[in-house]
């Protein structure tokens, strides 16, 4: 039966088409992937944190049964290769000067500066092979002093990263106005000031990153299947910059991609190590890391360590916010590694909240731990860290109530739109409204009844509340075409990445809405240079924002298109056509021609009028959003912690995202949820931990605790819908990061809201049960 | 190297393998039933779950020479044809999955949940995914999907 | 993982020829833990004995004190087993509560108590119910057969074949898992026989170990305000990313507590 979408497409909670496949184990992942005469691919990894690289024997390793290449850095300068640069979009210290980019080889040349970097790469005719050649490879390190904690790096006398890279600093940044935060602090009743620590945690997504290289010795094309978040922005550094092949010689493709975060988009160093590999040996070569190599190479996210000062007076009035932050980027600059804890965590300083003046610092060094890259949010969830946490820890200081100091500080919708301090463009919402409303549907009243239902369980109960704000759209252009096929298939190819995401169904669901054509009929297209002739991919919540507007777009100009045609065949002016539901007709005739007869229609030269082409109705076109839209939103949680053993169970959890226009509330919901879960384990559990020598302690699932279906809450969603955005054609915010944006404060200051008649205001992240029972230990100790 | 027989989703095969061909391996590469995934390498992620005579089963944790003789049924073995399992419907209904990776374990495991346990409640479902991670759902629609299929297990 | 041999001897005397043939061959019972193990190329074995085809070594028996489990049945079926559940509803929780549905469908009681890791679960049983381990040579007491850390009594070669558990009056098992792998960050089993106490901890050392201190409280009198903190000090304990031994020794007595609640009813 087919499916007919109403309205745009806009309000319909389509059921998945994607799901079928997945659900039935159709699913087309990376390792499912074989192709004729393919040799696998695996990577020797660095031990060392820092080490100079003195020798490298693969002799033994070479001679082995089935062993058929050994790459290393003798040979990747050889080859003359670019090294992988970083696109940050900051790019200057404050004083000017370029920010320090040091060399980044896909394999390590010479020295290796985190554990984990690639040393070589084996290739064999089995996975078997790979790993007993690997135990093969002679490599002789001479280690060298190692730092791993960002605040460490910065010191004078430091272990150097970087022989031209004084004290370790890549980069520096200011934001905001400082002496309107300075006098805003000398004006105010009180400063009050946090140490934050937001942990380093990673991706983990449960498809580990993996890559298909194949090489056609006749063309001299490349072909390269990567379950990779970006993959036309990949393909020009990896075609052009790395590999200088020229970008028209990579054909990049993404198949099925088992979840991303962030954590599949930047240019990694195995896929390009394995397109080398495939044009040395003519053969296909295929690289899929282990879980545990993924601890070590996918890029970590978070690891900030900030000063937050809040100025504020005597009723409460918020006055100043000074945020001062050192950010750790590893060894290397990731893709847009520098950016995080600079630009990234700088806009959403203050939140939704007004300020006379709010100044923000961050300096980002490198260390001898694995790059860092955008995470889900990547430095929005810790300005929205900063802010909650320490509005809710003023509030403690202060014996005000959080509840209260947020709701006067709020900005309401009369200040809207305005620049906020940090250069925002806030066009509209209502933050009051939103912020009410989660107050309301998390059922405040009822917290005193389950707070003694849980004293007498001898448990402590908190409530915690955080009111968000975001920014999301991430790349700003987004192509969509739309070719009719002579099969009757519609093909829908827009550059965006879907890595669970649901896209072949909402952007189906669009067109469909659009058009009034089946959703049966769409045959959706992603990820694949061949596709679009551009492609935003993946990051910044930007998949509905720009590729949905982009496939609003095309729709449009098709149906503008489908007039004239039916201008044409009724003979009539085609500003005459009115276009509904599938059929073109005239208004007080019964000339009426479907959509379908129109598309028959384009390839009839007949059919046509002047001005059209054969083929007309085959459109593909760009959109580009202006600014970047301000989701916000309010998340609310209660938990019980048990002070015997400081565990905390986070017992029920309220949301009210205002995400604009909500076009499918179902994938609109599934995005908070998974959010809220990254969130709670990045609150309560996730931590990537290397110690001082550079060594990584939580290098596998035994040792990174990732949230369980019995870790989790039952959570509402719930949403504002009247203040939809005109940033893009489809009055929409992005979804996609809002749930760890707002999680992490929200647990955190829940807890602290259970611990306060002990005295406990504070405990960083994550709150284990040691952490919490620690901090009461310790509160009980000072009495 | 051994020759084993079983029986996967019903039908017999007789296949060589190496004495360190896991089950999971033996599924994805010799029978080429690549529906079960696999996640890690520790044995914690849960996405390659199969039942091994009727019991599910970590099969990247067991040799498939050990599986000699037994009944294994996989993610492809679920649905009739285009016609899904009710569990599978009932994750489609409820969106309880996004990139689909942890799927098939996760759905495996929940059948075997509800054959166990005809009338299981949310606890109870709870603590029995505790042997399979998701990093996308965040769980609820996964619970609220094995609560839609049971009921429809129970018809 | 690096290759290996495979052995699949049917009775017990096979067991013993199939190891006598082997360089260096390791007993396979339910291999959830081995197969992790030799994954990552941490063992390197000759052969593999695989003991799922031995003949009559699995299943469980009750009898009027006692109930016996055979070495290779599986966690499940301890947990599931109705005169378990009955008799000694602790281990039955216990059982419950290894790692996750389908390690409890594989691994085996025999495989963990002659692996003896130190956060596993079946240790804290056999030790504090005072159980039998029973052998292809002879019967060894609980005592006597947890020696360190991965280390037990047993010979080169010797297998266990069941483990007899005696009833007790009451017992109580409350373990404070790894939230990461599911193991026992510590745990406690609590049993009472008539005027005897026994109180075993697992996940807190490097090798599970009874409590005289708290065993005597509890012969005084069996209450959860017997246990005192600082009846097990923090010094020999665990100290690692998952926790401190300050903490692990805390948990002791707050589990120790809740175990004896838990007996009590």
């Amino acid at each position: 039966m087919a499916t007919y979408v109403a309205r745009n497409g806009i309000g319909e909670n389509q059921r998945r088409v994607e799901d079928f496949r997945f659900l039935t184990g159709h699913g087309h992942y990376i390792d499912d992937m074989k192709l004729e005469n393919q040799a696998y691919g695996m990577v020797l990894r660095s031990p060392e944190a820092h080490a100079d690289i003195k020798s490298i024997d693969a002799t033994e390793a070479l001679a082995l049964d089935g062993v058929l290449l050994v790459v290393t850095g003798e040979d990747w300068k050889a080859a003359g290769y670019g090294t992988i640069p970083t696109k940050s979009g900051v790019r200057k210290f404050k004083d000017g000067s370029d920010l320090k980019e040091p060399p980044h080889h896909a394999i390590a040349i010479d020295r290796v500066r985190y554990v984990g970097q690639p040393v070589a790469l084996v290739v064999a005719e089995s996975l078997d092979a790979c790993r007993d050649a690997m135990e093969l490879i002679e490599v002789d390190y001479e280690s060298l002093p190692a730092v791993s904690h960002q605040s460490e790096a910065i010191k004078d006398g430091a272990p150097q990263i970087w022989d031209d890279i004084p004290n370790n600093i890549c980069l520096d940044f200011e934001l905001g106005d400082e002496d309107a935060q300075k006098k805003a602090f000398e004006d105010a009743d009180h400063v009050i000031t946090l140490e934050l620590i937001n942990n380093r945690v990673t991706a983990t997504p449960i498809e580990p990153r993996g890559a298909l290289a194949d090489y056609d010795a006749e063309s001299g094309k490349f072909t390269l299947w990567n379950a990779s978040q970006n993959i036309h922005a990949n393909r020009d550094t990896i075609a052009d910059t790395v590999l200088k092949i020229g970008k028209e010689n990579l054909h990049h493709i993404a198949p099925d991609v088992g979840g991303g975060f962030g954590g599949k988009n930047g240019v990694y160093p195995e896929p390009i190590l394995i397109l080398h590999a495939a044009r040395e040996i003519k053969r296909p070569v295929k690289w899929v890391n282990d879980r545990s190599e993924s601890f070590l190479s996918d890029t970590h996210g978070r690891d900030q360590v900030s000063t937050v000062q809040l100025a504020l007076d005597n009723d409460g009035t918020f006055r100043g916010l000074r945020t001062e932050t050192v950010g750790n980027l590893g060894a290397f600059c990731g893709t847009v590694g520098p950016f995080t804890p600079t630009g990234g965590s700088s806009r959403t300083q203050g939140g939704p909240f007004r300020f006379d003046g709010i100044y923000y610092t961050a300096i980002a060094p490198f260390t001898n731990t694995c790059p860092l890259d955008p995470y889900r949010g990547a430095g929005r969830p810790e300005g929205s860290y900063q802010m909650d946490r320490i509005i809710d820890y003023a509030a403690a200081k202060l014996g005000m109530d959080p509840i209260e100091l947020r709701r006067k500080n709020l900005i309401p919708p009369s200040d809207l739109p305005m620049k906020s301090p940090m250069g925002l463009d806030i066009d509209c919402g209502n933050f009051p409204e939103v912020f009410e409303k989660t107050i309301e549907i998390s059922d405040r009243a009822g917290f005193e009844k389950r707070k003694e239902a849980s004293e007498a369980k001898g448990l402590k109960r908190g409530f915690g509340v955080c009111m968000y704000l975001e920014c999301t759209g991430g790349g700003p252009k987004e192509e969509a075409k739309v070719t009719f096929r002579d099969d009757g298939k519609v093909e829908l190819s827009v550059g965006t990445a879907s890595t669970g995401m649901g896209h072949e169904t909402v952007f189906a669901q669009l067109l469909s809405g659009h058009l009034g054509i089946a959703m049966e009929d769409v045959v959706f297209r992603q990820s694949d240079t061949d596709a679009t002739d551009i492609g935003g991919g993946h990051g910044g919540s930007r998949g509905l924002e720009v590729g949905g507007s982009a496939v609003t777009q095309t729709s449009r100009q098709i149906i503008e298109v489908g007039k004239k045609i039916a201008a044409h065949r009724f003979d009539v002016d085609a500003g005459e056509i009115e276009f509904e539901e599938g059929r073109f007709h005239v208004p007080g005739t019964n000339h009426t021609m479907t959509i379908r007869d129109a598309i028959d229609s384009q390839n009839d030269p007949d059919s046509l009028p002047d001005d059209l082409e054969p083929g007309c109705m085959n459109i593909s076109s760009v959109f580009e959003r202006g600014i970047i839209s301000i989701p916000n939103g309010g998340h609310a949680c209660e938990v019980e912690v048990d002070p015997e053993t400081g565990t905390v169970k986070v017992d029920g959890y309220w949301v009210v995202d205002d995400f604009g226009t909500i076009v499918n509330k179902m994938l609109a919901d599934g995005q908070v949820m998974g959010g809220i879960a990254q969130g709670l384990g990045q609150a309560l559990m996730e931590n990537i931990h290397y110690d001082e020598s550079g060594q990584l302690v939580t290098g596998s699932l035994m040792d990174y605790a990732l949230p369980r279906a019995d870790d989790m809450p039952r959570m509402v969603i719930d949403y504002y819908e009247d203040a939809p955005t005109e940033k893009n054609l489809l009055g929409v915010k992005g979804a996609g990061e809002a749930g760890c944006v707002g999680a992490p404060p929200a647990i955190v200051n829940a807890v602290c809201d259970a611990l306060k008649e002990y005295g406990v205001h504070h405990i960083d992240m994550p709150l284990t049960p040691e952490k919490v029972w620690q901090a009461i230990r310790d509160a009980k100790a000072a009495g | 190297m051994p020759a084993i027989t079983v029986r996967v989703n019903g039908l017999e095969v007789t296949k060589e393998v190496g004495a360190r061909t896991l089950l999971s391996t033996f599924i994805r590469e010799q029978l080429k039933l690549t529906g079960t995934h696999v996640g890690c390498d520790t044995s914690q992620c849960g996405a390659c779950v199969v039942t091994l005579d009727g019991k599910t089963v970590k099969s990247c944790a067991v040799f498939a020479w050990e599986a000699d003789g037994a009944d294994i049924g996989t993610i492809e073995g679920l649905a009739d044809g285009d016609n899904m399992h009710p569990m599978q419907e009932a994750f489609r209904e409820h969106h309880g999955l996004q990139c689909g990776f942890c799927t098939p374990g996760m759905v495996m495991t929940a059948v075997s949940l509800v054959e166990n346990n005809p009338d299981i409640d949310e606890d109870g479902i709870r603590h029995g995914l505790e042997g399979n991670i998701c990093r996308c759902t965040g769980y609820q629609n996964i619970i609220d999907a094995v609560k839609t299929g049971a009921k429809a297990m129970r018809g | 993982m690096y290759d290996f041999g495979i052995k699949n001897p049917t009775s017990v005397d096979d067991v013993k020829t199939a190891l006598g043939e082997s360089d260096d061959g390791q007993f396979l019972a339910g291999g959830q833990t081995l197969i992790p193990v030799l994954k990552q190329r941490l063992a390197m074995p000759s052969d593999l004995i695989s003991l799922a085809r031995v003949d009559g070594l699995s299943g469980i028996s009750a009898g009027g004190d006692s109930i016996s489990v055979k070495a290779m049945t599986c966690h499940a079926e301890v947990a599931a087993n109705a005169d378990i559940k009955s008799a000694i509803p602790a281990l039955a929780k216990l059982a419950g509560g290894i790692g996750d549905p389908h390690v409890r469908n594989r691994g085996t009681i025999g495989g963990s108590v002659a692996n003896n890791d130190p956060a596993a679960d079946y240790p804290a049983a056999v030790l504090g119910l005072g159980a039998t381990v029973v052998t292809s040579e002879r019967e060894i007491e609980a005592d006597n057969f947890f020696t360190g850390m991965f280390d037990t009594a047993l010979n080169e070669g010797e297998l266990i074949t069941e483990i007899s558990f005696p009833i007790p009056e009451a017992a109580g098992y409350i373990k404070f898992p790894n939230p990461a792998t599911r193991y026992a960050l510590v745990a406690v089993m609590v049993a009472k026989f008539g005027n005897t106490v026994r109180v075993a901890v697992t996940g807190a050392g490097p090798c599970v170990f009874r409590v005289a201190e708290m065993e005597q409280a509890l012969t005084a009198s069996f209450s959860p305000d017997s246990i005192k903190d600082g009846m097990v000090p923090a010094d020999d304990l665990n100290n690692d990313i998952h926790a401190s031994r300050e903490y692990r020794a805390h948990l002791i007595g707050v589990l120790a507590r809740r175990a004896v609640a838990e007996a009590n009813g």
